[in-house]
């Protein structure tokens, strides 16, 4: 039977995709995975491919553009990619934080609170790189009903070493440069979902999109959405949008147990599957070492994971996924004995001051080998480091030679934010803390926000594990940049770390803020003072001074005299 | 104390030197002038910057009128007519008629015999009964018509081709249907399909090929008056707002399904349909190819009675085109594509929408665009079109341009002198003045040239909406003297009641004194 629909669905891709010459490919997929909190973590992934596309060449901005015509790929997404030149750009609106020591690895590694947007664009005399970058924020927050537009030169950063591109670049005459910001306030919620399901072919109307139900995924414990365009020389242009979430089944079932159903996590089932997609895909991590029940029958079940083929389904699908041997779900009361991830990564700001902080990282290995990463921190300029206080310990013991390189920007005041970007090298099995000085600007009074007193949400800092070289090992060749470290690899005595990047929480940072009615006190003040000195000079200068006959005229005399 | 007491005193202190009667004096004037000279300066420091606009050249523009002119050559082929005797009897029908059309310019027609090629256009009357325009030539067949009648229907069909009804003074219903002038247009297909999931769908269609065929020959001819960016994309699900009516015609066993009048009205589903991408500020006209799914077949558009008309598309004012296409009637499911010949019939509708919603005239009826019998049957009769057409549609073009600059104008005229708080800039003058110079170049190139005349508007049109959406004509209007009075008032108050206090004691002084001094 998962035979048949499989060779069905190959035999329905080839009749598309040979008789009427369709470039265009659209497939969507979703994943559910249950986690050890009794959460079920779910991704909505729709990937379009535009076969044989190439991203316009910044240098033919000056030129017309050729008329686009789409049949599945977003229109006015690929008006925007087109008229700025973007060859590759991911952005990510996620609302909530990520547990990943209780959730591991996301599948999806953009999990940043709030809005986060970086591009790969071409440079390019024609029309600049940085009014390209303005342009996309702009056009993307028209697009997604978001406050990107302030994602301005204030936030923006070029990290030199992390956000390499993820797809191929072109070739063009001048090289491709990076963009990159974030916006930690920025919540996201129905209104930017609307316009994200308008890009879809199907909509919400059919296949597994008509799962995206807003009033179930915002009342999800975590939740973003993000979109992913990127180039690869042997497919075109890929966009892929996608939406994640973490629902609490167990609280929002009555018994208290961990059982989901569609019905259950989305309010609705798949009735109709999209037409328009070649293939549509649900994937259910299976439970391990537990008794379970899966229905309906999946399409197939290999490796403990559950496939079901929408196409196949058309009488409406509601995968229910139950474990019958359990009354109440027991939530665990220890941490796992392995960690979920290979590093840990907590970041605080302290100090009771409004002008002085302390910044304080600790990033724990959980490997047993040591491991090479990148810590990428960006900071507003109003937070500012002070470099010579930078103090790496382990275990209280300073430990300098773990810095392996710096690369720093100088922040601009009222512009360019600070980019801090060490790699550090991380013993076995061990917590690496990193301590910095700071100290906070006073900001001008015009530059607060409307709400002042809540202080300023400072950017997640990104860790970036990079890829270990052993020279005595040089032969890991089947580690790619997105699996998972396989056994295999860990056999060869030398495991190589995920290299998926993990975020940090935000931090919220308290600055100065003035009395806003400040400025009408000091012109008050000011007022107050000229007018006393000129009243005193003023009524000393013109006051007719009358002698006042009390005494003899020696006494009149020396009153005048004084 | 006696007074002779007091005045020995008062000589005592005057003896000090600041406490005599005309140093004082001197102290009060002194602070006095001060403040005065202050005066100015702080008007000047916190009042605005208000430039002078050329008012009164403003103003002037409202009542000058365009004239544009044009000079047509006539020939007489087989007839015995007297030739001049001919022109002067249509000159005079044409005047007529041109006045009997309102237009918002002066037009001064001039015809001349014989005819030659340095005429803006020619005029062959010939003997037979098929009329017909090609380029800027027209060729008239007076068989046709009864020789007495031959003048006036020759000066009608002049004036059916050489004036647009957008630049009629007279209320029209085509006005508000015509976009509003831009240089550049989005042009913004659509395929929705109602409902992908009903089966039997459109699942693409060849957009690049129908275009080429259909519409780029139109394009080409009117991108001396517009350039056109092209997009299109395909929807698979396009719900629409409200249920269509169900009817039975006849005795056809196949329900129908009607858009009634009303539906048309709100036939665009804009809450669930992407149709353009609103990626740049250009006006987009929209064409959409609306499949109904699989259900609601044939949907058909009614008339007012509520009866099935022929028609299969209809036109949304300002905003596009709609073009329904049924599937021929099958039982199968399967989705189709659309080529270029299914394409054909739905394209040629969008060209001729195209060209009502930029306002291109219409030929007079009767009027071909090539001889009867020439060949024929390319199927593409009726999309080139003529520069008689063309050059109408400038000419109306360039007296909307005319007028809207003008209009703005004295719109912000009006405006800066209504709210005294509103700056202007030298930005905003040195527009209003480029608008202004570029007018002038419009009234005096309108007489040579059409094309040169909608340039020089267009140039104008730009400039003086930039200058009436000036940013730096809202900054202070937020900020009202009120504002900068109560602010400066713990300073003024404190400072002018001492200075005021002490002037008018001195001149009551001065004049008690002048009393003593009479009644002494």
């Amino acid at each position: 039977m998962v035979k048949s629909t499989l060779a069905a669905a190959i035999s329905v891709w080839l009749v598309l995709t040979s008789a009427h010459c369709h470039p265009e490919r659209f497939s969507e997929h979703l994943s559910l995975k249950s986690l050890r909190d009794g959460r079920v973590a779910t991704r909505f992934s729709f990937k379009t491919v535009v076969q044989d596309a190439v991203p316009r060449a910044p240098d033919s901005l000056a030129d017309e553009d050729d008329a686009q015509h789409y049949t599945l790929f977003p229109l006015s997404l690929g008006q925007i990619l087109r008229s700025y030149a973007v060859t590759e750009m991911h952005l990510t609106l996620n609302s909530g934080r990520w547990d990943y020591t209780r959730w591991g690895y996301p599948e999806e590694a953009g999990v940043a609170t709030g809005a986060e947007l970086w591009a790969w664009m071409g440079d390019s005399e024609t029309v600049s790189l940085d009014e390209r970058w303005k342009g996309l924020r702009n056009a993307l927050a028209g697009l997604f009903c978001a406050s990107l537009g302030s994602l301005d030169e204030r936030r923006t950063t070029s990290p030199s070493h992390s956000f390499k591109p993820e797809g191929h670049l072109p070739k063009y005459s001048q090289p491709h440069r990076l963009r990159h910001a974030t916006l930690p306030s920025e919540n996201v919620c129905t209104e930017n979902l609307t316009p994200f399901l308008k890009l879809l072919p199907c909509k919400s109307s059919s296949g597994i999109a008509s799962l995206l139900n807003p009033h179930k995924l915002f009342d999800a414990d975590w939740h973003g959405m993000a979109i992913h365009v990127t180039w690869d020389k042997n497919e075109g242009v890929v966009v892929e949008l996608s939406f994640q979430a973490v629902f609490d089944s167990v609280r929002t079932n009555f018994f208290r147990k961990r059982d989901w159903s569609f019905e259950h996590l989305f309010g609705r089932k798949i009735v109709q599957h999209c037409t328009a997609a070649v293939a549509s895909v649900i994937e259910v991590d299976l439970p391990v070492d537990v008794a379970y029940s899966i229905s309906p029958e999946p399409s197939s079940a290999l490796n403990g994971i559950a496939k079901y083929d929408v196409s196949a389904f058309s009488g409406g699908l509601d995968v229910s996924l139950k474990w019958p041997g359990e009354e109440a779900f027991a939530y665990p009361l220890h941490p796992p004995t392995q960690p979920l991830t290979d590093f840990t990564i907590t970041r605080v700001l302290t100090g009771p001051t409004q002008s002085r902080g302390q910044l304080s990282i600790s990033i724990t290995n959980n490997l047993p080998d040591e491991a090479t990463v990148l810590y990428v921190e960006t900071m507003p300029w109003f937070v500012q480091f002070y470099l010579h206080t930078m103090r790496l310990t382990v275990d209280r013991r300073q430990r300098d030679d773990l810095l392996s390189s710096l690369s720093y920007t100088l922040p601009i005041a009222h512009g360019r934010p600070t980019l801090f970007e060490p790699r550090l090298r991380l013993p076995p099995n061990s917590t690496v803390a990193l301590t910095m000085e700071v100290v906070k600007s006073f900001l001008q009074y015009t530059e607060h926000p409307p709400d002042a007193q809540r202080g300023w949400d400072l950017p997640p800092a990104v860790l970036v594990p990079l890829r270990t070289t052993r020279p005595s090992n040089s032969t890991t060749p089947n580690v790619s940049t997105t699996s998972d470290a396989t056994p295999l690899t860990q056999s060869l005595g030398h495991r190589q770390p995920n290299l998926q990047r993990i975020y940090t929480r935000n931090l919220l940072v308290d600055l100065a803020t003035p009395d806003f009615s400040m400025p009408y006190n000091v012109i008050i003040m000011s007022s107050t003072l000229i007018a006393l000195a000129f009243g005193m000079l003023f009524n000393l200068l013109t006051r007719k001074f009358v002698l006042v006959n009390v005494a003899p005229r020696v006494v009149a005399a020396e009153a005048v005299s004084k | 104390m006696d007074a002779a007491q007091v005045d020995s005193d008062e000589v005592v202190i005057k003896d000090v030197a600041f406490q005599s009667e005309s140093i004082r004096r001197r102290v009060l004037t002194s602070y006095w002038i001060v403040v005065l000279l202050a005066l100015p300066l702080w008007w000047y420091s916190t009042s605005i910057q208000r430039l002078s606009l050329p008012n009164s050249r403003v103003h002037a523009q409202e009542s000058k009128q365009l004239v544009f002119s044009a000079d047509i050559g006539v020939t007489v082929e087989g007839l015995n007519f007297d030739a001049q005797q001919l022109v002067r009897n249509v000159g005079d029908n044409l005047k007529d008629v041109i006045r009997s059309r309102e237009l918002g310019y002066v037009f001064d027609v001039k015809l001349y015999v014989p005819s030659s090629s340095r005429h803006d256009y020619t005029v062959t009357i010939k003997n037979s009964t098929d009329s017909y325009v090609l380029a800027n030539h027209l060729s008239f067949g007076a068989a046709s018509h009864s020789p007495s009648e031959v003048p006036f229907k020759l000066a009608n069909t002049l004036g059916d081709l050489l004036t647009s009804s957008l630049a009629s003074k007279r209320h029209h219903d085509e006005e508000h249907r015509v976009m509003q002038y831009a240089p550049r247009y989005r042009l913004a297909f659509s395929l929705l399909n109602e409902d992908a999931t009903a089966g039997n769908t459109a699942f693409g269609w060849e957009i690049q090929e129908a275009i080429n065929r259909s519409l780029s020959p139109s394009l080409k001819q009117l991108s001396a008056l517009h350039n056109f960016t092209i997009e299109s994309h395909v929807q698979f699900h396009a719900p629409l707002a409200f249920t269509p009516k169900n009817l039975v015609v006849g005795d056809s066993t196949i329900p129908l399904h009607g858009l009634t009048q009303e539906q048309l009205t709100v036939f665009i589903n804009s809450a669930d349909w992407v149709v353009s991408s609103g990626v740049s500020n250009d006006p987009v006209l929209h064409f959409v190819l609306y499949v109904p799914s699989a259900s609601r077949r044939p949907l058909r558009i009614l008339d007012t009675e509520g009866n099935p008309t022929a028609s299969s598309a209809f036109i949304v004012p300002q905003w596009g085109g709609v073009v329904i296409y049924n599937p021929p009637v099958t039982t199968s499911t399967e989705n189709f594509h659309l080529d270029v010949s299914m394409l054909r019939n739905p394209f040629s509708i969008f060209q001729t929408q195209l060209l009502a919603l930029l306002g291109v005239p219409q030929l007079p009826s009767g009027i071909n665009t090539a001889p009867r019998n020439a060949d024929n049957n390319n199927g593409e009769t009726g999309t080139g079109r003529t520069s008689w057409q063309l050059d109408a549609l400038l000419r109306a073009r360039a007296l909307e341009a005319t007028k809207g600059s003008t209009e703005t104008m004295t719109s912000i005229v009006k405006l800066v002198k209504q709210i005294d708080g509103m700056p202007v800039g030298k930005d905003v003058l040195d527009d209003v003045r480029g608008a202004l110079d570029a007018l002038d170049e419009v009234y005096t190139s309108a007489l040579h040239s059409p094309r040169l005349a909608l340039s020089h508007a267009r140039d104008a049109a730009v400039r003086a909406s930039r200058a009436f959406f000036n940013p730096g004509m809202l900054a202070l209007l937020y900020f009202p003297a009120e504002h900068t009075l109560a602010v400066y008032t713990p300073l003024f108050a404190p400072v002018g009641v001492p200075l005021i206090a002490a002037a008018l004691r001195e001149m009551r002084d001065w004049r008690a004194r002048k009393q003593a001094a009479r009644t002494a």
